[in-house]
């Protein structure tokens, strides 16, 4: 079944620094997305802002702790507060990683990668089954950061994610700075990657900033998208048309208006992407 | 290998396990510029740094004991004896203040006293809303009904009993100055959320000790009986009262039939020796 991509516009990440903003002067942003697991409590200052922004833009539903490729069963307390959250929040989209990150009952906290296999693909089709199942809805996964690769991997990721889209008829959540990052870290062309992926499978879009380590690209989100990421953007565009984007920014925090900014200029390159489509086809 | 296998030996890698580096170089593949063993060590970078972060936001005033350069050391410690077992991250700093009791820092037993305020301030911060109710509430009660009644007091409060003052160490880290040792308790503090702030403040023997009845769900007259040593027993305990409802630390008062039936409104806390 096709994905419905919703309209939503370019967004920002709620970030906890930025929670007095959004209580006495809501940023001009179409849509935010949360980090799950920092809502699943009952109250407080994180519950009672999105309360109030909930009321006034779109939500997206962004985890870091599903750990889908982890080959212990689901969490069962996990599943039943993101089922919670989503009946409360009624949001837009609701998303998660390609990676696995529990083991023996305990969490990681990163994001982990996946051999690229024949079982790995097996055991993550079930297991979206087994969260669309229990959500009523789809499940859009991220593209990780890598820095390995695994010997047994027998495919690429982005035939790895179209053959995963295909089987368990889930959604894809394409972070457009993770694939410059991977592509530098693992040597491949993210031409190639960009031209493997199931564009009707693609929700949404995630851009950031990373660390060059010197011997490789760290997906810190501590800095502005760069030059390199809003290039790889605009050939995104150009392939799947207008796309709702979102700006993270999760550590060096800058004010408010610094990402909102960065969101703005997602919205006019998109703006000058479609109008050049246009022309071209004219 | 299997996906079973891959994970075990991956999560072995990150986290200090004994993985030797043929093991690694079979199962991952790496390049002159960064081999295999360099790229797990990626992982096992931010493993730690991400939790020692999150550790850091949740008890910065320990941390500022401690010293920035002492707490990733201490953290990993923490993490290897507890590592975490929720998926919000928020939750990891669960047992630091049992950790730094049993493994205390040179020189600084204070440190699970700090740390267990630091933690009910956290728990505040993020626990189920609830609407105060006033001084009218407690008004409207009969002289016999007012024995009967029992506090349904809000889940946003906290109640300590610590050996150190912790509160001292905690007010220096978060006025940027030196976080001496806190001087020898016992301490009974307070932890409670007034909109979206939370505060903790000293209490008296007598005022902890009819808080914790109170939290226990006992009826009036045995929360009243907390400040029988008192010159004057009813003003102390009608003060106390009052200040709980003025804080908005009482969420209803309910008159029972029968007081004797526990409430069990809250869970056990350690008991209060004064």
């Amino acid at each position: 079944m096709p994905l419905e991509r919703p309209a939503l516009g370019h967004g920002v990440g709620l970030r906890t620094q930025h929670f007095p903003s959004y209580l006495s002067d809501p940023p001009p942003v179409d849509w935010v997305e949360v980090i799950s697991e920092n809502f699943m409590s009952s109250g407080g200052r994180p519950r009672a802002v999105l309360e109030k922004v909930r009321g006034e833009v779109p939500v997206v539903l962004h985890g870091v702790s599903l750990s889908i490729g982890s080959v212990e069963p689901l969490s069962e307390r996990y599943l039943a507060d993101l089922a919670r959250l989503v009946r409360w929040v009624e949001p837009a989209l609701v998303s998660d990683h390609l990676c696995w990150g529990t083991h023996r009952g305990q969490y990681v906290h990163d994001l982990l990668p996946l051999p690229l296999t024949e079982e790995s693909l097996d055991h993550l089709v079930a297991r979206v089954g087994q969260v669309q199942d229990r959500l009523g809805r789809r499940l859009l996964l991220e593209n990780p950061s890598s820095y390995l690769r695994y010997r047994d991997s027998t495919m690429s990721e982005w035939e790895f994610l179209a053959e995963l889209c295909r089987r368990a008829d889930c959604g894809l959540l394409l972070d457009v700075n993770n694939v410059f990052v991977s592509g530098k870290n693992l040597g491949f062309d993210p031409d190639e990657y960009l031209a493997g992926i199931p564009a009707d499978r693609v929700g949404y879009l995630h851009l950031a900033g990373h660390t060059d380590r010197g011997r490789f690209l760290l997906d810190s989100h501590a800095a502005p998208v760069p030059e390199a990421v809003w290039a790889l953007y605009r050939q995104v565009l150009g392939r799947l048309g207008p796309v709702p984007t979102l700006v993270e920014w999760d550590d060096h925090v800058p004010p408010l208006e610094a990402v909102v900014a960065e969101s703005r200029r997602a919205a006019d390159i998109e703006a000058e992407e479609l109008d050049r489509a246009r022309r071209l086809a004219s | 290998m299997t996906l079973a296998e891959t994970q075990a030996l991956f999560h072995a890698a990150i986290t200090g396990g004994e993985v030797s580096p043929a093991a690694l170089e079979a199962c991952f593949a790496g390049t002159p510029a960064l081999p295999a063993a360099d790229r797990v060590g990626i992982y096992a970078e931010m493993w730690l740094w991400r939790q020692v972060e999150a550790l850091g936001a949740e008890f910065p005033a320990v941390r500022a004991c401690v010293g920035g350069e002492r707490f990733p050391e201490l953290c990993r410690d923490y993490l290897r004896a507890h590592p975490s077992e929720h998926h919000d991250i928020g939750r990891l700093g669960r047992r630091l203040a049992e950790f730094l009791r049993l493994h205390p820092a040179p020189e600084r037993s204070d440190l699970g006293d700090l740390a267990e305020l630091e933690w009910a301030r956290s728990e505040v911060f993020c626990e189920a809303p609830a609407s105060p109710v006033g001084r009218e509430a407690l008004a409207a009660l009969g002289p016999e009904e007012f024995a009967r009644a029992r506090l349904r007091l809000v889940p946003a409060l906290r109640l300590l009993s610590l050996a150190h003052r912790a509160q001292e160490p905690w007010r220096a880290a978060h006025r940027g100055e030196e976080p001496t040792p806190a001087a020898p308790g016992p301490a009974y503090l307070a932890v409670w959320r007034a909109g979206h702030d939370v505060l903790h403040a000293p209490l008296d023997a007598a005022e902890a000790r009819a808080l914790e009845a109170a939290l226990a769900g006992a009826a009036l007259s045995e929360v009243c009986a907390s400040f029988a040593a008192a010159d004057q027993p009813a003003t102390v305990g009608f003060a106390a009262l009052s200040s709980w409802l003025d804080e908005g630390w009482v969420a209803g008062v309910e008159v029972v039939e029968d007081p004797n039936r526990p409430a069990g409104a809250h869970g056990a806390l350690a008991p209060i020796e004064v």
